[in-house]
């Protein structure tokens, strides 16, 4: 087989951190090659490199038989890129993005309208949408769509799903097959197993060294310890507490003509973890930014920890705790400095801050860190740091969106530990999530579909009610319902 | 070429979308120059006097009579004795006294006549103007045909402070269009992580940053133009030179402005650095450093010397001569070379230090 | 609250960049500005055009080349050429002396010079001008060999008060203390809502119970800290440097400046709430500053505005601040003789922090 992608004991080092160190790898044509592994493995660095960004610190890479420091243009004329983060201009329309990336490329849209047309008749309805209002599943696919308008041999994605809910992310995964069968070179990297199992092959990266590579099971059997983490154990809802923490009724909330959420009505217990599932743009981030006091309902009622969401909202605050999708600590505070902070927002008298600030640090086993600067943190840690802030004040309710973006299985898992322990003190969990393993690990869950809630109930209940046999094709077969566009 | 336009179309919609900003780059420079044009001047004007001693007498009546008809001056108050003249100046309800000797009537024809003038000195070049001017008035009359000097005004014969500052404000103004917003607007694209996807694509990292550039060009010449017809019918201040000339050199100076603005985008990793740059090394020099406002003559040696490399000082120069008074472009060849090579230097450091790659 | 404040004084400590801008700035502007902000017309160059050739007007050129104004006067052929010389910046007034000067002297006369200065910065010409017109007269009177009398001869003493060496860095430096403190209690605090909106954590904030006032205040109180330190700074260094000090009492130049500081930090965060970009925050706090350093009387006196921008300064805090705190600094004024200005000025700050408590929403 002809090697597209050839990777030679390639190096990379930021000041004493070593990013890549001496990593081999090669991909062949029409290959679809996973790149994994944990948060700052290099996955980034690598994608860097081999689109001609960056400058290795020794060995050498090609791409189509390019050498990626002296043949940096006619790699670039050759390869389609996606990074990370969102690299569109939130400020234009979709079409305005498309057509400026085609001729970045020297192409126009109509040329290589074939190449896309799969994933970009989905978002066409909306060209004239500016992308910054787009939701994450259409934003990536926008993005995707950019990438793939001047027929790339050659297509890097680096993270291309993460915030993208499950039916989405298919849908995604799906468009990428035919380019296969055309001859199009894949290097994806994702956090998502059921992605990692559509590759080809895998390779998995971990402190800048390359693990191993070869058939996706066989990589996820030999890391299992990473990938495949026990499950966790968790008693079904014990003795189900007859109080309610949160209770919603009729709640909408309108934009104009538009109804983000459409008449939902459910109760929280106490004590409970409950999962709020539904895809991008369904309606589930704008349900809890009412609940949190952020937005006022348009009409309906509820109350959250007793108090009324209409008129108590600035109380309903010191009631409950609330982690975001992005990142919600002061970066360039250290780890204590923040505990500090947001327990003295809470009135936490000082004493029991610093004998609790102490206990956690230890259970965290993050001690020595106390004095670190938060944003030099692995994303994992940070995540783990931001939960239990969040819950410092030992709220009624934490409220957490989307809590564990983007960071592999085995911390995923030791996050769910901390939810656990949360829960059991009594700290009720809202949670939405699109990792359907841990909707699993959820007591109830709803599932929301074009601003209702169309299923509500234990896990185990629902996959019974809807004869499905696991989580994900529950959420696929009534998200697939969705009738309205955004 | 195609690529070329349509990426400064894309820059175009980025800059008109931003509402606010363009609100600010348009009204900025129109609120600047009616500001200027009628607001700001050191003209000597509606000077409050307070006058000490009996004003009952003929003589100091006539002198009273004078200062009021003239447009300069206005006797507001009458005190008593110097000292409540100074508190009526330190509560600022006056800004000069006039003191007339005890006898002044009297001795009108001995020439021992005196009147004190009392200037708030606390502002040195109001005070003197001030004084000088108060002497004036009361001393015409004399002899009008006995004039030692035959005085003339050049260019600016109303003595109106537009005419200096029309050309400060246009090398201020360009100079934060041009620099400021092309820099920002791409570092912005580094921040965001669309720089990535530009430097992968096959156009040329020099193209795409002169496509960055072009709109924020034209949006200078488009406000350079609002300046001028401003300047020109609204503010009275004649475009005495060729108009050709005058848009070679700004064309110039926006030239240099725009390799600066490069130059801090390879620079500055993140907007606030971006703006806080700009701010020190663009703005505040050529506001304080160019001759715009403080007159270089007057500074220090070593400070003059740094105003010889401030761009901004070339250009408001040549400016001046062009516009205000109407030279011809022989008188700014200097001016002009200078500008050229301060910006033939920026633009090859700038294109020299931008990255093909991140870093 | 305190831990608020905390946060707010430990992010400006571990920025990089803002601990030293804070405290650099201020001594690099109070080190060069008070030379570069020197209005005084002096080193004018001049041009003589001498068609007489007499003593006279030798003697007038002698006199004009020993005074401190001008720069040595260079001596042209002609008119033609001296103009050539002020297009091309080399002089900026001609003096011109006509044929027969000393002979229409001796007549009796008063013979005149022609006078021709660059008015294109007014100033500077008129000034100029009337330097030469000074130095003009007094050769004349000194030549005549009998002083006559003139029926109307008054003599003039002036007087000037409160700088009587009329150093201008006297009157700068309480206007170089005002622009640093817009500045610094300005910019920064506009810069920092909307810094948090872009890195999302005003989100966290605003699901805590923490109050809009409590927020909004623990925001401004570092700015007004800093407004003090600067403050400070310029003090000490015009004492320092310059053997410049208040006339008035410096609790009074405190009391001051920390109600600009408040003014211009309630703008700044109130410029923040409602801006979407860090961009478009500097871009409209900018505005605001260059307007009120205008119209307050900063750079030219408010007198000599026409009525409307007199009426229009009323409402522009900054006024208040510039004619109180000179009256304190140059003039030895009391409180009483501030006291219009400082309600005014404690009204404004009073209004811009409400305003900035007011128009930060936690809601979205």
């Amino acid at each position: 087989m002809e090697s597209v992608i050839e990777v030679r004991e390639v190096s990379k080092s930021y000041g004493k951190v070593k990013a890549l160190d001496a990593v081999t790898l090669s991909a062949s044509r029409g290959e679809m090659l996973g790149l994994i592994g944990p948060d700052g493995s290099g996955k980034t660095s690598l994608f860097r490199i081999l689109t001609t960004l960056l400058l290795p610190d020794s060995g050498r890479a090609t791409v189509e038989g390019f050498d990626t420091v002296s043949q940096m243009t006619d790699i670039r004329k050759r390869v389609g890129y996606m990074p990370g983060s969102f690299s569109l201009y939130q400020d234009l329309t979709v079409e305005e993005n498309l057509s400026f990336f085609a001729t970045l490329f020297g192409t126009t849209v109509d040329e290589g309208y074939d190449n896309i047309k799969a994933i970009y008749s989905q978002i066409e309805p909306f060209r004239k949408r500016r992308a910054g209002a787009l939701s994450g599943g259409m934003k990536q696919k926008l993005a995707l769509s950019c990438a793939l308008v001047h027929r790339p041999t050659v297509l890097f994605l680096d993270e291309p799903t993460t915030g993208v809910d499950p039916v989405s992310r298919k849908e995604l995964f799906d468009m990428l097959e035919p380019l296969r069968s055309q001859g199009v070179t894949i290097l994806v990297s994702t956090p998502y197993l059921d992605e990692v199992r559509r590759c080809d092959r895998v390779a998995f990266l971990s402190e800048g060294l390359l693990r191993g590579t070869g058939k996706p099971d066989e990589i996820l059997k030999e890391f299992a310890s990473v990938f495949c983490p026990s499950p966790l154990q968790h008693e079904e809802s014990q003795a189900a507490s007859p109080d309610n923490v949160i209770e919603v009724s009729h709640l909408v909330k309108q934009f104009g003509s538009f109804r983000a959420v459409d008449d939902i009505s459910f109760s929280v217990r106490k004590g409970e973890i409950f999962g709020f599932l539904g895809a991008n743009g369904a309606g589930k981030t704008t349900a809890m930014r009412i609940l949190t006091g952020l937005s006022k309902p348009t009409s309906g009622s509820g109350t959250v920890a007793g108090l009324d969401i209409n008129t108590q909202s600035e109380q309903i605050k010191s009631r409950i705790g609330y982690m975001s999708q992005r990142f919600s600590l002061y970066g360039d505070l250290t780890v204590r400095e923040n505990i500090a902070l947001f327990a003295g927002i809470y009135g936490m008298k000082d004493k029991d801050v610093k004998a609790k600030t102490d206990i956690l640090l230890e259970t965290l086993r993050f001690t020595e860190h106390r004095d670190t600067i938060v944003s030099s943190l692995p994303l994992g840690w940070k995540q783990k740091l931001a939960f239990s802030v969040s819950i410092f004040h030992e709220p009624e309710v934490v409220f957490l969106d989307e809590p564990t973006g983007g960071v592999d299985p085995a911390t995923r898992r030791q996050f769910w530990q901390l939810i656990y322990d949360a829960a059991a003190r009594g700290i009720t969990v809202f949670v939405t999530t699109h990792y359907m393993d841990e909707a699993e690990y959820c007591d109830r869950i709803s599932i929301m579909v074009d601003g209702k809630i169309s299923a509500l109930g234990s896990p185990s209940q629902l996959k019974r009610q809807y004869g499905m046999p696991d989580m994900d094709s529950l959420f696929t077969y009534l998200a697939r319902k969705a009738t309205r566009t955004e | 070429m195609k690529t070329f336009l349509s990426f400064i179309l894309k820059e175009t919609r980025h800059i008109l979308r931003d509402r606010r900003t363009v609100m600010i780059l348009f009204g900025m420079p129109i609120v600047m120059m009616l500001m200027f044009g009628f607001a700001i001047s050191n003209d000597i004007k509606n000077v409050k006097v307070v006058l000490v001693g009996s004003s009952s007498d003929l003589r100091t009546q006539a002198a009273v009579e004078r200062l009021n008809s003239s447009e300069y001056f206005t006797v507001t108050h009458v005190a008593g004795s110097p000292s409540e003249a100074e508190r009526l100046i330190r509560k600022r309800k006056a800004d000069m006294a006039i003191v007339f000797s005890q006898n002044y009537a009297n001795h009108s024809l001995d020439g021992t006549a005196g009147i004190q003038i009392i200037t708030d000195a606390a502002e040195p070049n109001m005070a003197q103007q001030q004084s000088s001017y108060l002497q004036q008035v009361l001393s015409v009359g004399a002899d009008a045909s006995a004039q030692p000097v035959n005085l003339s005004l050049l260019y600016n014969p109303q003595m109106k402070s537009a005419y200096n500052f029309v050309p400060g404000i246009m090398g201020l103004l360009l100079m934060i269009i041009c620099a400021m917003m092309t820099a920002v607007s791409i570092v912005r694209e580094k921040e965001r992580g669309t720089m990535e996807v530009l430097l992968v694509s096959p156009a040329r990292p020099l193209m795409i940053i002169v496509a960055k550039a072009v709109p924020y060009f034209v949006l200078s010449m488009v406000i350079l133009v609002c300046i001028l017809l401003l300047s020109a019918f609204v503010l009275d201040v004649p475009v005495a030179g060729s108009l050709f000339w005058i848009f070679t050199v700004s064309l110039l100076y926006i030239l240099m402005a725009l390799s600066l603005g490069l130059l801090i985008s390879v620079i500055a990793e993140t907007q606030l650095v971006a703006i806080l740059m700009s701010a020190m090394v663009l703005l505040l020099p050529s506001i304080m450093l160019s001759g715009m406002i403080y007159p270089i003559e007057s500074m220090p040696k070593v400070l003059q010397a740094i105003c010889q490399v401030i761009p901004a000082r070339w250009y408001i120069s040549a400016m001046r001569k062009l516009m205000i008074m109407g030279v011809g472009v022989r008188t700014i060849l200097r001016e002009i070379a200078i500008l050229a090579a301060i910006t033939s230097l920026l633009l090859g450091v700038a294109l020299k230090a931008f990255k093909n790659r991140l870093q | 609250m305190r831990h608020l404040l905390l946060k707010e004084l430990l992010q400006l400590r571990r920025n990089s960049f803002l601990p030293r801008l804070i405290l650099l700035f201020p001594v690099m502007i109070m080190c060069v500005m008070p030379w570069v902000m020197d209005m005084e017309v002096r080193n004018v160059g001049l041009a003589i055009v001498d068609n007489d050739h007499s003593l006279l007007s030798r003697r007038l050129i002698q006199r004009v080349s020993a005074s401190s104004y001008f720069r040595t006067p260079s001596l042209l052929p002609s008119y033609e050429e001296a103009l050539r010389w002020v297009e091309a910046d080399k002089a900026d007034v001609i003096l011109e002396i006509p044929q027969h000067y000393e002979r229409d002297f001796g007549r009796g006369s008063v013979p005149t010079v022609f006078v021709a200065a660059n008015a294109v910065n007014g100033t500077k010409g008129s000034l100029g001008s009337s330097y030469v017109t000074q130095i003009v007269a007094l050769n004349l009177s000194a030549s005549l060999k009998r002083p006559v009398r003139q029926a109307e001869a008054v003599s003039f003493s002036p007087l000037s008060l409160y700088n009587s060496h009329l150093d201008y860095k006297r009157y700068m430096i309480p206007a170089l203390m005002s622009i640093l403190v817009m500045m610094m209690c300005g910019f920064l605090p506009a810069l920092n809502i909307v810094g948090e909106k872009e890195s999302g954590t005003i989100e966290q904030i605003n699901v805590t119970p923490v109050g809009k006032l409590q927020f909004i205040l623990a925001k401004l109180i570092p700015y007004w800290c800093i407004g003090a330190l600067v403050l400070s700074v310029c003090l000490l260094l015009s004492w320092l440097l310059y053997g410049i000090t208040p006339q008035g009492s410096v609790g009074l130049v405190y009391l001051l400046s920390m109600l600009l500081a408040l003014v211009f930090s309630g703008l700044g965060l109130a410029v923040s709430n409602y801006s979407d970009t860090m961009q478009q925050a500097i871009l409209v706090m900018w505005f605001f500053v260059v307007c009120m350093m205008l119209l307050s009387g900063l750079f030219t006196p408010i007198s000599s505005m026409p009525p409307w921008a007199q009426a229009m300064t009323r409402a522009i805090p900054t006024r208040y601040y510039i004619d109180a705190i000179r009256t304190v600094f140059l003039r030895g004024g009391t409180l009483t003789d501030i006291l219009p200005q400082t309600l005014a000025l404690l009204c404004f700050a009073l209004a811009f922090c409400l305003w900035a408590v007011l128009s930060y929403s936690k809601k979205s």
